[in-house]
């Protein structure tokens, strides 16, 4: 079963207690295997980074290919790789181990799960089980919110670039280019909140509201037993961690 | 029967000493067309924030005088990309996501995202993802989500902005079509030359407050045309030196030559 085909809770249930279990865990074996896990995690079809690659609600789940499963290994692994050079420079080998694979299973995690959960899926299965549109679509709008600003500023970069501004060239370049990027784009993000707040209220968005689910995912007994699989596991391990 | 009525309405905006909106009284009936025109500045976006019960329960500030909605409103904002929910997959989704806001049964969202979609002749689109649509076509898909939602008051802040003229005409007949049906239309527009076919009063807006009311002849009245709120032929027979009073349209123009 892809990562998109799984019930929305069931992706947030595993991207949950991946990083609960590599924290539990003895390292370094323990923090490895969830390491590898999550890594793995991002290779499955369905996980995507792209916005405006969706793939139409007759094909949740369609895998774009192999090219999108490795931009999003390539994201985990990216961003996880900063975190190694300072733990490197602060820590002896086994601590950075321990630590470092413990954050890569964190970053490899939610880098997956954002690839992998559909925003609309989430809401749609949060209404179903009776939680309030608005803090479904809050939790939603936060998930989204990578894939979102990485098209933003992809924009802004495009833009600059036809003005003579190019990101390429050594540090320095790149710094200078990192700066000009930055505050158009946090500016211009804080301004769409207002917009964006405007237009959700006018369509019909607000507290209190009690939503139509329009389209349910399913979530099949055995996705609901492998949650609480998920659960039970972190307890055990938690158990027998401390005592 | 009246939709809006606005009595001596006026609205400061968060940390602002000079109102946005200065005593302004405004009433609205069902089936009636009402165009606000006016300078940028004028207060006619926040008239319609006002109107639709966005401002200040949104947007903060403070509102003085009194506003009377009887209809359940909706409001179309300027700038289609930051009005998509960010949650369909689909035209279809996008347009049932305030329907399904609503609480309405599904059967009946059915029934109103079809109607929507045909009034904005999107069927072709529906099964699009909304985030590969041109301007004016997710322009189109947020005026359809709004209708969607069968507001009886319809708020429009420069409807046509993004849109090419063939998709401007249909839109000006959409907004007679749903006068016709009753509901009452408030707009704000910069296309003053379609007002003339399309609205049954204008109101031109200054600095906040009401500067004039009248029929659609007020386009080509001397005063608003020297503030260059003229229809474009006014404004030519103006700027040519010949004498007033000024013809609002083509057909207008063509009588006062024969």
């Amino acid at each position: 079963m892809t990562g998109a085909r799984l019930h929305p809770f069931t992706l947030l249930a595993i991207a949950g207690a991946l990083p609960a279990l590599a924290w539990i865990l003895t390292a370094p074996a323990g923090a490895a295997a969830t390491a590898a896990v999550a890594l793995v995690l991002t290779l499955t079809p369905g996980a995507k980074l792209t916005p405006g690659a969706s793939p139409g609600s007759k094909g949740i789940g369609i895998s774009q290919g192999w090219r999108q499963r490795l931009v999003v290994l390539r994201t985990a692994v990216l961003t996880a790789a900063p975190f190694w050079l300072f733990l490197l420079l602060l820590h002896d080998v086994p601590t950075t181990l321990a630590i470092g694979l413990r954050i890569t299973t964190m970053v490899a995690s939610f880098v997956w799960l954002v690839a992998a959960l559909e925003p609309a899926r989430l809401v749609e299965a949060m209404v179903a089980a009776g939680w309030r549109a608005s803090v479904a679509y809050l939790l939603a709008a936060t998930l989204s919110a990578v894939p979102v600003l990485k098209a933003r500023a992809q924009r802004i970069v495009e833009a600059q670039r036809c003005r003579g501004l190019s990101p390429r060239g050594g540090v320095a370049a790149r710094l200078r280019a990192l700066r000009a990027l930055a505050l158009p784009l946090v500016l211009s993000a804080l301004h769409e909140v207002d917009e964006r707040a405007l237009a959700l209220e006018t369509r019909g968005l607000a507290p209190g509201i009690h939503r139509t689910p329009l389209a349910p995912p399913p979530d099949p007994a055995v996705e609901r037993a492998a949650r609480w699989v998920l659960l039970l596991a972190c307890l055990v391990a938690l158990t027998r961690r401390f005592m | 029967m009246r939709s809006l009525k606005l009595e001596e309405a006026s609205f400061w905006y968060p940390a602002t000493e000079s109102p946005a909106l200065r005593g302004v009284s405004l009433e609205v009936a069902q089936g009636e067309i009402v165009a606000l025109v006016g300078a940028l500045g004028a207060g006619a976006s926040t008239l319609l924030l006002v109107a639709a019960d966005l401002a200040p329960r949104v947007t903060g500030g403070r509102l003085a005088g009194s506003v009377a909605r009887r209809d359940r409103s909706g409001i179309v904002l300027p700038t289609p990309w930051t009005q998509a929910s960010g949650m369909a997959f689909t035209v279809w989704d996008e347009v049932a996501f305030g329907p399904a806001n609503l609480g309405w049964p599904t059967h009946e969202i059915a029934r109103q995202v079809d109607r929507a979609l045909e009034q904005l002749e999107l069927v072709p689109l529906a099964a699009r993802d909304p985030t590969t649509l041109s301007g004016g076509e997710l322009q189109r898909v947020i005026i359809a989500a709004i209708l969607a939602m069968d507001p009886g008051l319809v708020l429009f802040d420069e409807p046509t902005a993004e849109l090419d003229p063939d998709g401007a005409r249909t839109l000006w007949r959409l907004i007679r079509l749903l006068a016709k049906q009753g509901k009452a239309i408030l707009l704000a527009t910069s296309a003053l030359d379609a007002l003339p076919d399309v609205a049954d009063r204008v109101v031109w807006l200054e600095d906040g407050a009401v500067r004039a009311v009248g029929t659609p002849d007020l386009l080509a009245d001397v005063t608003t045309c020297d503030s260059g709120l003229g229809t474009s032929v006014a404004t030519v027979w103006r700027s040519s030196g010949l004498p007033g009073p000024y013809p609002l349209t083509v057909g207008h123009a063509l009588q006062r030559w024969r």
